[in-house]
This record gives C-alpha cells, sequence and structure tokens, in this order.
C-alpha cells in the first residue's frame, strides 16, 4: 500500500472534522435553547464556546497546509483535502452565526418573550441537521446524500419567510413589539444562514466526488 | 525574423500522432497511440516506470532507431513532416526537432563552440553571424548573463544547471520546432530545477515543448497538457489542470494519488 502516512493523516483529518462538525451543530442547537429557555449562563457558554471552534478550524487548516505542502496531493486526493479546507471555513461562519443568536439572549435578559417562539426552534433543527448530513455525506463520499442533503434548505428558506412574515405582522399590528422583533428577525436571518453555509458543504462534497463545482442554491 | 541566416521566430508545428506502435523484437513497448499535441504548447508525459514514455519521446526523433530490432508502426507527422518511414531524411527531422537529456552532456569543448557545433556543421562560417546565434541561443536558454565574458572557458567548468541550460541553448542554436526534454531536472537541485523550469515557460508559444517527467509537481507546473501513459497505452491526455484536479480515467486517479500498484 502506497501514501500509507497520507492516508492515515487524512483519515485523521476526517475525525477532526466529524469534531469540529459536532461541535458546531451543538452550539447552533444550544443558541437557539438559550433563547428559547432564556438561559444568559447557556448564551455565554455558547459564546466561549466559538473560540474553541476557532481553534479547530486553525488546527485542522494548518494540517490541511502542512499535506498539501509535504505530500502534494493530486487528482481526488488534492480535491479532498481542498474540500476539508472549504468546509472549516463554512463550519467556523456557522459557529460565528450561533454565538450571534447567543448574543441576542445576553441582551434580551429577561424581557418577556413577544410571542412563543416554534418555527425558529424548528428552523434551528433543521439547519444543524443539514451540518450533520452534511458531513455524512463526506465521510460516505456521497453524491446523493449530499444533493439529498441540500434540498433541506427550500424547507429552512420556506419557514423562515414564514418567520418574517408573521414578525412584519406582529410589528405592525403591535410597534411596541418592534425591537425584540428586529433581534428574533436577525436571529431568523442568521440559521438562515447556516443552513446556506451547509448547502456549500453539500455542494463541496459533490465537488470532491466529482470533481464539478455546482451552484445548488440561488 | 532570421538570424544569421536562420529563422528564430518559427512557426511551432502540431504534432500528430496516428495508430503509432512500437516493439523491440517481440516485446511491445507502445501499443497503438494516436494523440495530438498543439503547436506551441508543452505537452507532460507521465507514467511508471516502463509505460513507453521514453520510448515515444525516441520515435519523435527517431533515436529510437538506434535500438537493434525495432519495429515502428503508424504516423507520426511533425507540422507537414513525415517522421516514420524508411526515406526520411534524419539530420532534416533533428534539426526540426530538438533533444535534451536527462543528464546534462555538453561535448569537451567551450561553452561557445557547444552553442556553434550545430550551426558550424549547417555551413554558417562567418563569425559574426556565429556570434550572434550563440549569444541568442544563450539568452533564449536564460544562460546568457551568467556566461558572457566566459565564453572561451569549457564548458565543464559551469555548474550541473548551467550545462543543462547549455545543453538547451545548443539544441535551439539550430533553430529547432519541437523541444524533447527526457527528465532534464532529474540530476538537478530545486534552484537550477526552477530555472529550467521558469525557461520552459518562457519557450512555450515558440517551440512545441514534450517533457517527460517522474516529478509530477514539475509536470503541473509547467505544462500545458498532460498525458498519462501505462504499459503502453495512452490512457488520457487532456489540459493539465484537469487531469490533475480531475482525472476522467480511474487508472489516471490511481497513478496520481499513489495508489497506482
Amino acid at each position: 500500500m502506497l501514501r500509507q502516512s497520507f492516508r492515515a493523516e487524512l483519515q485523521q483529518l476526517d475525525q477532526e472534522l466529524i469534531r469540529m462538525g459536532a461541535l458546531v451543530e451543538d452550539q447552533i442547537r444550544r443558541a437557539v435553547k438559550s433563547l428559547t429557555e432564556r438561559n444568559v449562563t447557556l448564551a455565554d457558554m455558547v459564546i466561549a464556546d466559538d473560540d474553541r471552534v476557532d481553534a479547530m478550524e486553525i488546527d485542522i487548516e494548518r494540517r490541511c497546509l502542512t499535506l498539501l505542502a509535504l505530500q502534494q496531493p493530486l487528482a481526488g486526493d488534492l480535491r479532498i483535502v481542498s474540500t476539508i479546507l472549504k468546509i472549516i471555513t463554512d463550519l467556523e461562519r456557522m459557529a460565528d452565526h450561533a454565538a450571534d443568536i447567543a448574543e441576542v439572549t445576553v441582551r434580551l435578559g429577561q424581557e418577556p418573550l413577544v410571542k412563543p417562539l416554534v418555527d425558529i426552534p424548528e428552523m434551528a433543527r433543521l439547519s444543524s441537521s443539514m451540518v450533520r448530513l452534511a458531513l455524512n455525506a463526506y465521510i460516505h463520499r456521497s453524491l446523493e446524500e449530499a444533493v439529498t442533503m441540500i434540498r433541506l434548505d427550500d424547507d429552512v428558506d420556506h419557514l423562515y419567510s414564514r418567520i418574517f412574515d408573521d414578525l412584519q405582522g406582529l410589528m405592525q399590528d403591535r410597534p411596541e413589539t418592534v425591537p425584540q422583533a428586529i433581534h428574533l428577525l436577525f436571529v431568523a436571518n442568521y440559521i438562515e444562514r447556516v443552513a446556506d453555509h451547509a448547502t456549500n458543504l453539500g455542494e463541496w462534497v459533490i465537488y470532491m466526488v466529482t470533481g464539478e463545482r455546482k451552484e445548488l442554491n440561488d | 525574423m532570421t538570424l544569421g541566416g536562420y529563422r528564430v521566430d518559427n512557426e511551432a508545428p502540431h504534432i500528430n500522432v496516428t495508430h503509432l506502435s512500437v516493439a523491440y523484437r517481440d516485446q511491445r513497448i507502445l501499443k497503438d497511440v494516436s494523440m495530438t499535441v498543439p503547436g506551441g504548447r508543452v505537452l507532460a508525459v507521465i507514467g511508471p516506470s516502463g509505460c513507453g514514455k521514453s520510448t515515444l519521446l525516441r520515435v519523435f526523433n527517431r533515436l529510437v532507431d538506434r535500438v537493434s530490432g525495432v519495429h515502428i508502426k503508424g504516423q507520426v507527422q511533425v507540422g507537414n513532416f513525415e517522421v516514420i518511414g524508411d526515406h526520411v531524411d534524419l539530420v532534416e527531422l533533428r534539426q526540426k526537432v530538438g533533444m535534451v537529456f536527462q543528464h546534462p552532456n555538453p561535448f569537451p569543448f567551450s561553452v561557445f563552440d557547444n552553442v556553434a557545433y550545430g550551426p558550424r556543421l549547417q555551413g554558417v562560417k562567418n563569425s559574426n553571424r556565429l556570434r550572434l546565434l550563440v549569444e541568442n541561443s544563450l539568452k533564449q536558454a536564460s544562460l546568457w548573463d551568467e556566461v558572457r565574458g566566459k565564453l572561451r572557458r569549457p564548458a565543464s567548468s559551469l555548474s550541473g544547471g548551467q550545462q543543462q541550460r547549455l545543453c538547451i541553448a545548443r539544441a535551439l542554436a539550430v533553430s529547432p520546432q519541437v523541444l524533447l526534454m527526457d527528465e532534464p531536472t532529474s540530476a538537478l537541485d530545486p534552484l537550477s530545477t526552477a530555472k529550467i523550469e521558469e525557461l520552459v515557460l518562457a519557450l512555450k508559444g515558440r517551440y512545441t515543448v514534450i517533457l517527460v517527467t517522474h516529478n509530477l509537481q514539475q509536470a503541473a507546473r509547467v505544462s500545458d497538457f498532460t498525458a498519462f501513459f501505462r504499459e503502453g497505452h495512452l490512457v488520457e491526455l487532456g489540459p493539465t489542470k484537469e487531469v490533475f484536479t480531475t482525472p476522467r480515467r480511474s487508472a489516471t486517479e490511481e497513478f496520481l494519488t499513489g495508489r497506482y500498484e
């Protein structure tokens, strides 16, 4: 078996990527939980843990660059390493959005919610499951799984426009809700961005498998 | 444009290979190879040892004839010039198709006489013309700045990298249209290698260059097209950036990712 050390390093990178993905998924889940449960302590933890995600990104990036410099991978191997480099950037951005949501929790403090949160947690659940499905597609090198997970973005977009309409109606009917509704609108937007980044992950997996770059969400 | 009576700005020709097979006695080295190399471009030929890539190179200037028992079938054209056949003027062919080898092989003469060797054989006697030709060839080979004022020194006094560039200058002095390079940097250090690679990039457009190399990164850095050979077959030929990122054939993928056994 040739290039065993390269394969071994790639396997380790896969593990690290899965760990980073799991952490990001957890960050999104906990950020939205902190908002629905008005748990500022949990929000602070999410904000603090963003540094862990950043550190993981830097570590994986460094290892990818070392692999590129020392092993000079080509063809499918080159696509794997460049896919990892792109995926970690998207994961890091998603974690930033989770921290943004946690910031909203902190800002709102114990202020009563202007409406019960139903669609926002559902949107977050969908978006974070997209992250997991995208990483599964990466690990399985599966074009089919990547294409399937990207379709979930339509559901997220649908929820987003519903939340948008709801909050807009609320602000028109009850102008006193505007300050908080704007925050919630931002939260919905952050989650929508998370789903877009997850879609990017799927697109990178498609590139890794087929060598073709396709923009599937527009 | 002419210099010293010689054309120096030549139209780099396409190379067409049609159903080329080469065998040494009963051993088949190249098997029904057909391909086109666009004029003025650099083609890298890669593949595992024994895949036939060096033999292919030696067909283009018919150096392959020197192996006893060789049998060539098919057609090779450099521009309109037929390469295969009993009545090919090998002197004319080798003037059109220059070659640079793995190890620098300067003649045991001065720097000047190495480069002037070919033109002198072709009958250039005028010393001014010769001087211009030598200077122009050394400039094209990116060696002029390092050897001007030292042209009478023995070629052997140059470093390995300089000797290889001298051999390239010597090949260019007879105004070839095609340059064959057989592992031209395998005996050189990284800095000399970089200079040769820069030189290949600079020669692009004026010459059709075919580069056989085991150094995949070198192929990736300097070539426009890459041909992958295995066991005498042309497996894949395509734009280098495509072959190195998304090869179409699984055999190429296996070779490039080190899985080929």
